[in-house]
Order: structure tokens, then sequence, then C-alpha cells
């Protein structure tokens, strides 16, 4: 299941939202950086004024004022631009911030059926790499396009104030420039964004090449690597061709675009000057207008590139806010001691149609310990998200002490039944908060006590700063079972009455597995427990078993009455104790 | 333009950046010698702009539309048109310079790290190997696309130096002396805001991490709680974000109203004398205009060598950093220097470590109370040394010795890597999938056919995946087999091993992660399709070791006892009551039960 990406509609309303929340800051912004691009606009117009002085004869002192204006004018654009940049940058930031926050607010609230079937990748990709993508586009961009916008119109005016006859020859780029910007713009957003795509494959090649090295090596992976990676370089090189083409087109047009204005300016001026309507520094004033605009312009078309890309990831991050919650909280409550769970014709279709449960029927008992055995892809996983309240059923319900587990808020839920998978990952930061994660009023006597009941107080002890110390990425690391034995502890902190393990060691190397196995049973202890498992002991060892066969309860018992039912699961216990 | 990547990248050497730095340029000399002629026609051309400027307002502009007129502007149409076209085509031989490096470098890392196994994750963080790619080799790449700029703009300054200094040497000298003052002052400005934009990268850098991590670990948190707590953890460190981006601004916008007022005060003072020498009538009133462009012009070939020392500063850093990664010995490197005979195909291999003998043509499994003790005799038949956790790179053991195996009448060390690569496969239990098409990533010594690729899927019993994978063998397979269940991926790591048709084919616990079901039907299946061939597989699961024609049975590192599975576990005496006790403790529960 792909997660949702805001449509051009819903990604205006959201911006035009998020401008209107900082309305007044915008507009102080924008006031600033009109002034100071005003103040900008006094070096051509004085210069204009001296060379008419120096054609007509002027007096040294008439020399010396304009100059003391002229220097007036830079130190009153430098105050200008001073608090203009900082005011500008401290509204990005800010309203960079609200954005990010929100959006990593919104991400943590995704329904439990999306985060459990979206898959991670996704939306890491736009915890990272499309915050940091619209991040730079707020960062730089926002503050840029205001000062190089400002800049651009003030210059207009100020030649159309300075002559207006003459300054129409500054128009003689534009039939050049829009079309050249226009035909790029359009083509340069998926360009660029087929660039970084690139590259990315690439470091992700290099990633997977360097993190299965081993694997490489034993299997000998080498050359078939070697050629991923020209694979790799060559997209990227054709994507780099690809942008330098566009721009190929763009550079001359918008430079040619910039010659035509200053020719047409001195050649109409020079017109102009002869008939008399016009002085030699007009056309001056009005020729370095047409110069001093040159950078502004292509500023502003470099960052209207940007912000298309940026705006590609915006709708990415806004996407996420059209997930709808798949549950709503209903009054009801189990009592106190209502522990039992049970399923009720439950069915299940990810796809409509094509049901993976057809109506299954299961009571727990409370404290017992459940097996379920089964062929891959039989249905075991999904009945456990059942169980666990993961998803709400397409039919039938689940319910603890009769109340559906989907009409419970999370945190009681999660006090009923929760769901162990193969999946492990120790968050970044110190160990203690790791496991506060279940709990967050636990003291450390507390947390010690959960993890000497998973085995696992002998290498927290040991760790440098004990409870204290940093793990997860870049700090501290844990072996896989070390990890495994923080998930359980945090367990036992949460102390559901249920319990559902879905193939919990089954991704860990198998010698590691075996050591896990103490600290699993403290975990299980007094708790009802429904066990999907791969390992025929844990069902010998269960107190009955449910053998899923395509979608359906084919048998269910203690261990020894299915041997003797001499069914599939007997048939199975042969072929395993075969002597 | 040369397509890049090239054939063969080449081997740098690696005795220190400058080396590096300038082995690469000789090799793209022609591109680079290009651009810089390309660069110095087109910076100077547009140096010139202003001058022509000036010529025009003084002979001309005053008098209409005249000849004089039509020629000045003629000439800075000409000079305009040059610029344009330098301006493209240098930044086509900028490109071509940068990717030339940069993507020559990747390529350079990106082979090399298919060639050192795992001593590469011994030595370096994954993350620190991919930064050279991601972030390194471009910066690498960015000094052959700089040094054209700057010895274009170094051109324009003799250039202009001379126009100026024959124009008027007292404004000459203050246009020349007074700029660089102006830009090296600003320069010297920038040290404290790259050190708080620093401060900045380094909190946003945690803020991206945390938030990444936060979703890698979304289905625990939606599981058990936290999410709160994660959020608000969240908000503190980008309020801290934001924080240091304040703290930029500050800096930021000093720096952005000193580049204002340094340049626009040195204009005013060009413009003052400029005009009092035009009141006096030393220049002429477009000699003026042409000063006013010069002073603004220059400015530009200065940023340049400030920007240049940047760029090559960083990436003498990056150079470092790739010579690191490339100087990691390559798997193999220590080969006898004349390797011995290869082994004709069907000669025994011996451990004599443990004395474990690999028959050939028969299938031996290994079992073990040590399961690692096992793990390491199979990976001892494969030369391949203990593995080590991804993260715990610095403080990793160093190579095991290479221990003594006989293949025939030589000892594995003996022959050159290569060959035992070739012959002998060791899958390790959680193996590695790699991204691509299903069909690819199944058949990685290439050959083999649709039929063989549906025959190794059905002996691993992997069919199931044909269906999860959408497109079936054309469908991709995800980072690390994510989309995959764990037992899924290691079925089709077993199918991947059995592609290999090696010559001896050693499996470690190929079945831990599979259900009892399914692993009954691949110990039968494996061993049907093995027939003939020699397997050597480490496991403890009665029912792939009931399908294997023999089992050793290893203590303390060596082999005690050899025979068959039902033979073994009905053994009265020491050897079945050790071999029952590690096969399994449901069998122990059952005999006893037989014996009541």
């Amino acid at each position: 299941m792909k997660l949702p990406v805001a449509d051009g509609p819903a990604l205006r309303r959201h911006t035009a939202a998020l401008l209107r929340r900082h309305r007044r800051g915008l507009a102080g912004v924008v006031a600033l950086h009109v002034l100071a691009a005003t103040a900008g606009l006094a070096g051509p117009w004085l210069l204009g004024r001296l060379v008419d002085g120096a054609v007509h004869g002027t007096t040294t002192s008439a020399v010396d004022r304009t100059v003391a204006v002229l220097v007036v004018a830079v130190l009153a654009q430098t105050v200008l631009i001073r608090y203009a940049q900082r005011a500008a940058m401290v509204l990005g930031e800010t309203v960079f911030a609200d954005l990010r926050e929100e959006f990593v607010g919104r991400v943590t609230r995704l329904p439990l059926s999306t985060v459990e079937r979206a898959g991670t990748g996704d939306l890491v990709a736009r915890t990272t790499t499309d915050v940091d993508r619209v991040q730079y586009t707020v960062r730089f961009g926002v503050p840029r396009i205001l000062v190089t916008t400002a800049t651009i119109s003030l210059t207009l005016v100020a030649a159309v104030l300075t002559s207006p006859l003459v300054a129409i020859g500054l128009l003689a780029g534009l039939p050049l420039l829009l079309p050249v910007t226009r035909w790029y713009l359009r083509r340069a957003a998926p360009a660029y964004l087929r660039e970084s795509a690139a590259y990315a494959t690439l470091n992700g090649t290099i990633t997977e090449s360097v993190e299965g090295a081993r694997t490489v090596d034993a299997l000998g992976l080498g050359a078939r690597r070697r050629a991923r990676v020209d694979a790799d370089l060559r997209e990227a090189f054709a994507a780099e061709r690809r942008t330098l083409g566009l721009r190929s087109v763009l550079f001359p047009g918008v430079d040619t675009s910039f010659i035509l204005p200053l020719v047409a300016v001195l050649a109409w001026g020079a017109y102009l000057v002869s008939t008399g309507d016009a002085t030699v520094g007009a056309v001056t004033t009005i020729a370095l207008y047409a110069s001093q605009i040159i950078q502004p312009i292509g500023e502003l078309i470099f960052w209207l590139d940007e912000i298309q890309v940026g705006a590609t990831s915006l709708a990415r991050i806004l996407g996420v806010a059209d997930v709808h919650a798949d549950r709503t909280e209903g009054d009801a409550r189990p009592g106190a001691d209502d522990t039992d769970v049970r399923a009720d014709a439950v069915r299940y279709a990810y796809r409509p149609g094509h049901d993976v449960l057809h109506g299954v029927d299961l009571a727990l008992r409370p404290g017992e310990r459940l097996a379920v055995v089964g062929p891959s892809g039989a249905g075991k996983s999904t009945l456990g998200r059942m169980l666990a309240g993961i998803h709400p059923p397409t039919g039938g319900s689940v319910t603890v002490g009769d109340v559906p587990l989907v009409d419970l808020p999370l945190d009681d839920l999660r006090g009923h039944v929760a769901l162990v998978t193969q999946e492990h990952h120790v968050f970044v930061g110190p160990l203690a908060d790791n496991l506060r994660l279940a709990d967050p009023d636990a003291d450390d006597a507390a947390l010690e006590r959960a993890l000497r009941a998973v085995d696992a107080w002998d290498w927290v002890a040991a760790l440098p700063h004990g409870l204290a110390t940093e793990v997860g990425s870049g700090g501290t690391p844990l072996t896989p079972a070390q990890a495994q034995q923080v998930a359980l502890a945090r367990l036992v902190l949460l102390d559901p009455h249920t319990l559902v393990l879905d193939e919990a060691t089954s991704l860990l190397d198998p010698r590691a597995a075996r050591h896990l196995e103490r600290s699993l049973s403290a975990v299980l202890q007094g708790r009802t427990v429904v066990a999907i498992a791969h390992r025929l002991h844990t069902a010998h060892d269960a107190d009955r078993v449910a053998v899923v066969d395509a979608g359906r309860i084919s048998e269910i018992g203690p261990h020894d009455d299915l041997v003797a039912a001499d069914g599939e699961y007997a048939s199975l216990w042969r072929s395993w104790q075969r002597e | 333009m040369r397509p890049l990547p090239l054939p063969d990248p080449g081997r740098p050497p690696l005795t220190g950046p400058a080396r590096l730095l300038l082995w690469q340029g000789r090799r793209q000399v022609g591109v680079l010698l290009g651009a810089t002629l390309v660069c110095v026609v087109g910076t100077v051309a547009a140096a010139l702009v202003p001058w022509q400027l000036g010529r025009i307002v003084d002979g001309g502009l005053a008098d209409g539309l005249g000849r004089t007129l039509w020629t000045g502007l003629a000439g800075l149409a000409g000079l305009g048109l040059v610029q344009v076209g330098a301006n493209v085509w240098g930044h086509r031989l900028d490109v071509e310079n940068w990717l030339r490096a940069a993507l020559t470098t990747s390529q350079q890392i990106g082979h090399h790290v298919t060639r050192t196994g795992d001593r590469i994750t011994r030595a370096l963080p994954t993350g620190e190997v991919v930064a050279t790619v991601a972030s390194d080799a471009l910066r690498m790449g960015e000094v052959y696309a700089i040094i054209p700029r700057l010895v274009g703009g170094i051109a324009a300054y003799l250039v202009l130096g001379a126009l100026l200094l024959s124009t008027s040497v007292p404004l000459g000298l203050l246009v020349l002396l007074g700029l660089p003052v102006v830009v090296g002052v600003l320069s010297l400005l920038v040290r404290p805001l790259q050190r708080r934009q620093a401060a900045q990268r380094e909190a946003t850098g945690r803020l991206t991490t945390l938030g990444a991590d936060t979703v890698s670990g979304l289905r625990i948190l939606r599981g058990i709680g936290g999410e709160d707590v994660f959020a608000d953890r969240y908000r503190a460190q980008s309020q801290r974000v934001r924080g240091a981006g304040v703290h930029v601004a500050q800096t930021q916008s000093l720096l952005d109203a000193l580049q204002t007022l340094l340049p626009g005060l040195f204009l005013a003072v060009v413009v003052w004398s400029g005009a009092r020498l035009a009141l006096d009538g030393a220049i002429s009133p477009g000699q003026l205009v042409a000063f006013y462009g010069f002073a603004a012009f220059l400015t530009q070939p200065l940023w340049t060598a400030s920007e240049a020392i940047r760029v090559i500063t960083r990436a003498v850093v990056g150079a470092r950093k790739i010579i690191t990664v490339l100087s990691v010995p390559e798997a193999g490197s220590d080969d006898p220097a004349s390797p011995a005979e290869p082994p004709a195909p069907g000669e025994p291999l011996e451990d004599l470590a443990s004395g474990l003998v690999v028959t050939p043509g028969r299938t031996t499994a290994v079992v073990g109370a040590d399961p690692d003790e096992s793990a390491r005799i199979a990976l001892r038949l494969g030369r391949l040394g203990a593995p080590v956790l991804p993260d715990a790179a610095g403080d990793a053991p160093a190579d095991e010795p290479l221990s003594a195996v006989r293949w025939g009448r030589a000892m594995l060390h003996e022959l050159a890597l290569t060959e035992v690569r070739g012959r002998v496969v060791v899958a390790e239990s959680t193996p590695h999938l790699f991204t691509g098409p299903l069909a690819d990533e199944l058949d990685v010594r290439g050959g083999a056919d649709r039929d063989a690729l549906h025959a190794a899927m059905a002996v691993a019993d992997a069919a199931d995946v044909l269906d999860s994978v959408p497109g079936g063998l054309d469908g991709e397979v995800e980072e690390k087999g994510r989309s995959l269940s764990g037992g899924q991926r290691q079925r089709v790591a077993l199918a991947r091993a059995l592609l290999t048709g090696a010559e001896v084919l050693v499996l470690i616990e190929p079945t831990s992660a599979v259900d009892a079901h399914t692993e009954a039907r691949i110990a039968r299946t494996l061993t049907d399709a093995r027939r003939g061939a020699t397997t050597v597989v480490v496991t403890a699961s009665p029912l792939v070791l009931d399908a294997v024609d023999e089992v050793a049975l290893v203590q303390d590192g060596r082999v005690i006892a050899t025979g068959r599975h039902r033979d073994l576990v009905t053994a009265d005496d020491d050897t079945g009551r050790a071999y029952r006790a590690v096969v399994s403790r449901t069998e122990e529960v059952t005999r006893e039960a037989a014996r009541r």
C-alpha cells in the first residue's frame, strides 16, 4: 500500500494556510526588503547625475553632495538589509519548524494498519530526503526570492521614474526571456528529480555492497556488483547530461536576453538624446540598471526551479495528512478482570474480494499457551494481527470482555494485547528511554526488574553508563539478541494480559535465538500467549495447537489429541520426530 | 562529451591527497585546458563590457544614432555574444570536468568495496564508506570545475588592471589594490558564519537522524506506545535547530549587510575620485562609467578566488577519506605469490583442526552442542573468517589465522582465492539479499534458464515468493528483501546458493527461519537436488539430519562421531546420548516417555 501524496489544490490550500498563519511576519519581511532594494537603486541614479554633470559642467561641491547622498544610501541599504535578511531567515526557520513538527506529529499517529502495511521505506524517505529538500527551499529560497523579486520590480520602477521613454528599451529582452524560461521550467523539475534519484540509487548500491560485503565475497558476486555500480553511474551520467542539455538552452537564451535590453536602451536612448527627449545621464542610469538586473533575474530563475522540486517534496509531506483513521473509539470498556479474548467469524481481505481469513472462530482461554502452526501464506500472521487489534477485521469481530478491540483507545488496547514481531529496533537515545516507551512512569528500579526478568541485567550493568548509555544508531551498538531482550523487557513493563508472538525470534541468527529462549519464557509467565511458530517443539510445549490452513483453523486442540486424531498435524509431527 | 563511466576507472596512487588530485587532473588534462581557455575568453569579454559602455557614453550617445554609435553598439553586442558562447560552452566543460572526476572516483570506490570482502566493514562504518561516494567524490570533482574559472578570473584581473592603469594611474591603483582588501576582509568575516552554520548543520543532522529513527521504529512505537515521548523529543530538537538557525541568521544577515556596505562604500570612493578627475578633465564621463562598472565587475573573480580556496580545502579532506577506503586490502591480497596446483574435481576436503572429512559427492551434516563452533568449521572450508557485527567496527577482531584445510594434495590457503570462491560456495544462515529483479538476484553466476530458476525455487520451497513479489521472477526484490518475511528471505537465499551449482556447497543453518512443514519438504528436495554433488550442511534440525547421507557430531571443536542420523539417534551409548542432547530436547522427552 502506498501512502498518499497531496494533489495540487490541497498543496496550494496548505501553503496558503501556512502563509496566513505567519502573515504578519511575512508582511514585515516584505516591507523591509522593499525598502532595502529602494536604497540599492541610488547608485546608478546618482552616477547618471554625475555623468550629466560632467557633460554639462558642474561644481566640486555638487559632486561631493551627490557622493554624500550615495554614502547615505549605502548606509541605509546596509542597515535595512541586515534587518530584512534576519527577519526573513528567522521567519523561514519558524515556518519550517512548524511544518516538520506537524509532520512528525502526524506520522507518529498514523493508523496502526497503515504503519503495518505501508512499510517504513517510504516514510523514512519523507522524513529525511523530503524534509531536507523543503528545508533547503524554505531556509534559502524564500528569503532570496523575496530579495530578488523586490529588486527586480523596484529596478523597473526606478527606471520608469528616471525616464519612462528610455525604460521601454528594457523590455527588449522579454520576448526571448519569457519563452526560454517557460520552456526550461516545464522540463527542469522532473529532470533534476531524476538526477537526485540516480544518486540515491548509486548510494543505495554502495550501501548494499558494503553491508553485504561478506555475501559478495562468499558467493563471488563482485563482478555483478561492479556492473551494478557502472549501471547506476551510467544513469547518473545520463541524468546529468539531460539537465546539462536543458541548461545549454537556458543559459544562452537568458544571457542573450540580458544583452538585448542593454543594446536597445543605448540605441533607443541615443535616438531620444538626439531628439532632446532624454539626457545622456538618464540613458547611462538605465543602461546600468539593465546590467544590474541581470543577477537577480538569474537567481530568481534558479529558485523557481528549486521551488518546483521543493513543491513535490512538500506534496509528499502533506500527503500524510490524508491518511484517515481506521477506527473510532467507543465508550465501552471491558471489566477489570475480563481477560478473555475471542474471535467470532473473523474475515479479512487486504484487497477487496480476496479474503485471507474466511470466518475464523477462536476463543482464547485466559493463561493458556496457544501455538499457531501452518504453511507459509496460510494467514497465520494476519490472524495474529487481528487478535492484537492491529487491523479492524473486514467481517466478524475480535473482542476482549465483549468489547471489540478496535473500539478501545490505543493506551487501553496495549494494556490488554500486545503484538511482538520479527522486527526489533533500538531507538537513538539512552537505554532507559528505550524501555520507558512502554511505561513513561517507570523508575530505574522498575527498569532493572524488567531487565533482570529477561536475563539482560548483566550486560546492561556492564555498559559504560548502565541504563543511561546512549544506544541506537551512533551509540553503543547492541547485538540483535540484546535488542530483542530490550524489546522483551518493554513487554514486561507494558504488562498486557495477552501476547501475540509472530515468529518473534526467527529473524535472529539461529544461534542467538537459542540463547533468547530463557528471556522469552520469563515474559510469557502468567499471560495468555498466542505463538505463531515454526519450531515444532514450541507447539509440543503449548497447551493447545491451532493449525491454520488457507485462511481457516483446520485443527485445534492439545498436542496429544491432535497427534491421536491423525490429521495434518499428526503427520507433520511424525516426520519431525521420525527415527 | 566522453560517456561515463569509463570501462576501467584506473587505480589511483594512494600515497597522499595531493598525489591523488594530481593523478586525476592528469587523466582529464585536455578537458581542463579547454575549459580554462574558454573561461579566459569569456571572463575577459565580460570584463570589457563596462569599458565598451564607457566608450559608447563618450562617443556617440550624445550625437544620436550616428555611425560611431552603431560601431560602438556592434562592439558591445559582439562582446555579449562571445560571453554567451563562452558561458554555455564553459559551463558544459566545467560539468564534464566535474563529472569525470566525481563519477570516476565513485566508480573506483564502488568497485573496490566489492573486492574487499568484509574487511571493509571491519575497517570502517558503512555510513563513512557511503559518504565518500555521496559527498567526498563530488567535492573532489569540484576542484576541476573551479580551477578553469579561477584562471579566467586572474586573466580578467590582469587585462582590466592594464586598462585601468592606462586610463588613470591613481584610480587604477585604487581599484586594483583596494578591491582585494575589501574581499579579503569579507572572506575573513565568513569564518564565524561558517562555524555557526556547522553548528546548525550538526543540529539538523541530529534532527534528521531522530526523525528517521522514529519512523524506522514506528511499528514498534505504535505497538507499545511512546508516540508522545517521541513527538516531544523531535519537537525539542526541532526547536534547537530553529534556535541554531536564528543564530546563523544573526551572523548571516550581518555578513550580507557588510557585503553591501564595503563594496558600496568602495564604489562611492571610486565614483567620488572618478567624478573629481572627470571634473578636472583627466578622464571622460564614459571612463567614469567604465570605472564604476569595473569596480562592480572585479568583485567576481575575487569571490571565485576565495571560493576556490574553500573548494580545494574540502577536496583535500575528501581525498584523504577516499584514500582510507581505497586502502582497505582486497580479499585474496594475501594469496601466495605462486598458488598451488588446484585439486582435481572430486578430491576430499579435510578440516585438520576438527578432523572433519567432507566426502565428495555426498551430503554431510555438521552438528554440535555449540552451533558457533560448527559454523566456524564450515566457514573454514570456504576460507572465510568469522563474521563481525556490522556496527561494531573499530574493536573488531582480527582475521582468524588461515587455518589448515586440506583439499586433495593442496592446502586451501595455498590456492588462489578466486579458485576457492569459484568452486566452494558458503551460504550463511542470514545472508544478504540485494535489490534487483528476482531472476537476476537468484542467478548470480548467470546462464540459468527459467526452468532452472523454477527448479531451484521449488527445491528451496520458495514458490510462494513468486506470488508475494509483484511480477514474480521479473519483479523487484526490495532492499535487504524487506518486502519478504524472514522465512521467505532465507529460502530465496537458499535457491540462490543452489543456483551457483558449486562443486562444494556449504550451507549454514539454511532452514532456521522456516516453519516445520516447509523444513521437512526442503530437507527432502535439497538432498535430492544435490545428489552426486558435495554438500555440507550445518544444522541441528532432525528433519534435515535425517535426510542427509552422513552426520558428523562435533564436541569441543573435534568430530567425535560420524554416521547416519537414525543410527546415532538410537545408539545406546555416550555418543548416542550426546547426539540426542544436541539434536532435540523433544527427542529426549519422547524417548523417556517410551521407556516408561
